[in-house]
């Protein structure tokens, strides 16, 4: 969405728009962010559907609360602090219902339109690996590594310290690590 | 095949980070539950005051009074109350106060005015920098806060603080005991 300049609007801007009734705004950051987060969801939960439960769970708690969003030009990051605790959430109540970490046959699905055959296969042992791993452990693997965040921002996060959340790195990648050599080796 | 020349962990990296796409359908869904959310808000009616209500008081020593005063109000309201919901109890006008002779601004939101969304923020009036609305408030246990100057998210020291959630702010918690019979 572009603002009275045909600049692209900033966060904040259109936050302001929301707060004063303009509730296609709320679209705005919906497009600007559905796709970036869903990555974290779906390789999170395991499947696109808890991932986009999750992800509209998130949008919709932020719209709530937006009022609440202390600094608006960093909406994206408050949102994306509801998403990974809706996550938390959703595999918790996941474990709880018995059901097993799945990987993406949707997400694969559209790799395989992009890559070679082989290159899917490969894509299907990492999410198969990661399923491997403790919530805790996926969790800050993700947001390290594939989401790019550093400690400190990782922290805030998840309320976790940032001593635990480097063991918990250093155990997902030697633990990846052995899976995805052993999935070669074999 | 994956090149093993280079780390494992590049390679993991790598795939992990290739984008995944939503389907556009995923925006239709998210606005028809926001515009629903939007439309479920409902005007409250106004009332007369019966107490209980907030105070933020870090300055002068006159400020600390009035703080005594309505923590005095405000206990008396929460002690007696419920923490549960009044089903069919009409809302209880309640008087927020803040003293905050440096703000500009001053707010009052909460799950009870839908967080201020849109047009719902109840703004307080400043009287010598104690700032004070009154609202309707529905019985039960609320969450609520401050907005100072339309971005300070202040929540009230005098009263219980709201147990932790997902959007990293501090708010209160107000207990509102329904209408008796």
């Amino acid at each position: 969405m572009q603002g009275p300049d045909g600049m692209e609007s900033s966060d904040a801007a259109l936050v302001d728009r929301v707060l004063h009734g303009e509730v296609n705004a709320y679209g705005a950051l919906v497009s600007r962010y559905r796709d970036k987060y869903a990555r974290y969801a779906v390789h999170m939960l395991g499947n696109r559907e808890d991932a986009e439960e999750a992800l509209q769970d998130a949008f919709t708690r932020a719209y709530r609360s937006l009022a609440r969003c202390e600094d608006p030009e960093r909406f994206g990051a408050w949102l994306f602090r509801i998403l990974v605790n809706r996550c938390r959430t959703s595999g918790a109540r996941r474990v709880r219902r018995g059901q097993t970490f799945v990987h993406d046959e949707t997400a694969l699905l559209n790799a395989s339109q992009e890559h070679p055959a082989e290159q899917t296969m490969w894509r299907e042992e990492i999410e198969r690996a990661l399923g491997e791993l403790s919530a805790d452990q996926r969790e800050a693997f993700l947001l390290k590594y594939v989401e790019e965040l550093g400690y400190d921002e990782m922290a805030e996060i998840t309320g976790v310290g940032v001593s635990a959340l480097k063991m918990r790195v250093m155990r997902a990648c030697d633990r990846l690590r052995v899976l995805l050599r052993e999935v070669h080796s074999a | 095949m994956p090149d093993w020349t280079r780390t494992t962990l590049e390679l993991i990296v790598q795939e992990l980070q290739q984008p995944v796409r939503v389907d556009e359908s995923f925006d239709r869904r998210v606005m028809v539950r926001v515009r629903r959310m939007q439309a479920e808000r409902r005007p409250r009616g106004a009332a007369g005051w019966v107490g209980a209500a907030v105070n933020l008081s870090r300055r002068p020593a006159y400020a600390a009074a009035l703080a005594a005063g309505v923590v005095a109000v405000v206990t008396v309201g929460m002690l007696r109350s419920r923490p549960q919901t009044v089903a069919g109890s009409e809302p209880i006008p309640v008087q927020f106060v803040l003293v905050a002779p440096e703000a500009r601004s001053v707010t009052v939101v909460g799950d009870f005015n839908n967080w201020g969304l849109g047009d719902t923020a109840l703004v307080a009036e400043n009287h010598n920098g104690v700032w004070s609305v009154s609202a309707p408030v529905p019985a039960g246990v609320h969450r609520y806060a401050f907005l100072v100057n339309g971005k300070q998210w202040v929540a009230d020291p005098t009263a219980p603080r709201a147990a932790g959630d997902d959007f990293g702010q501090p708010s209160s918690a107000l207990v509102v005991e329904g209408t008796p019979e």
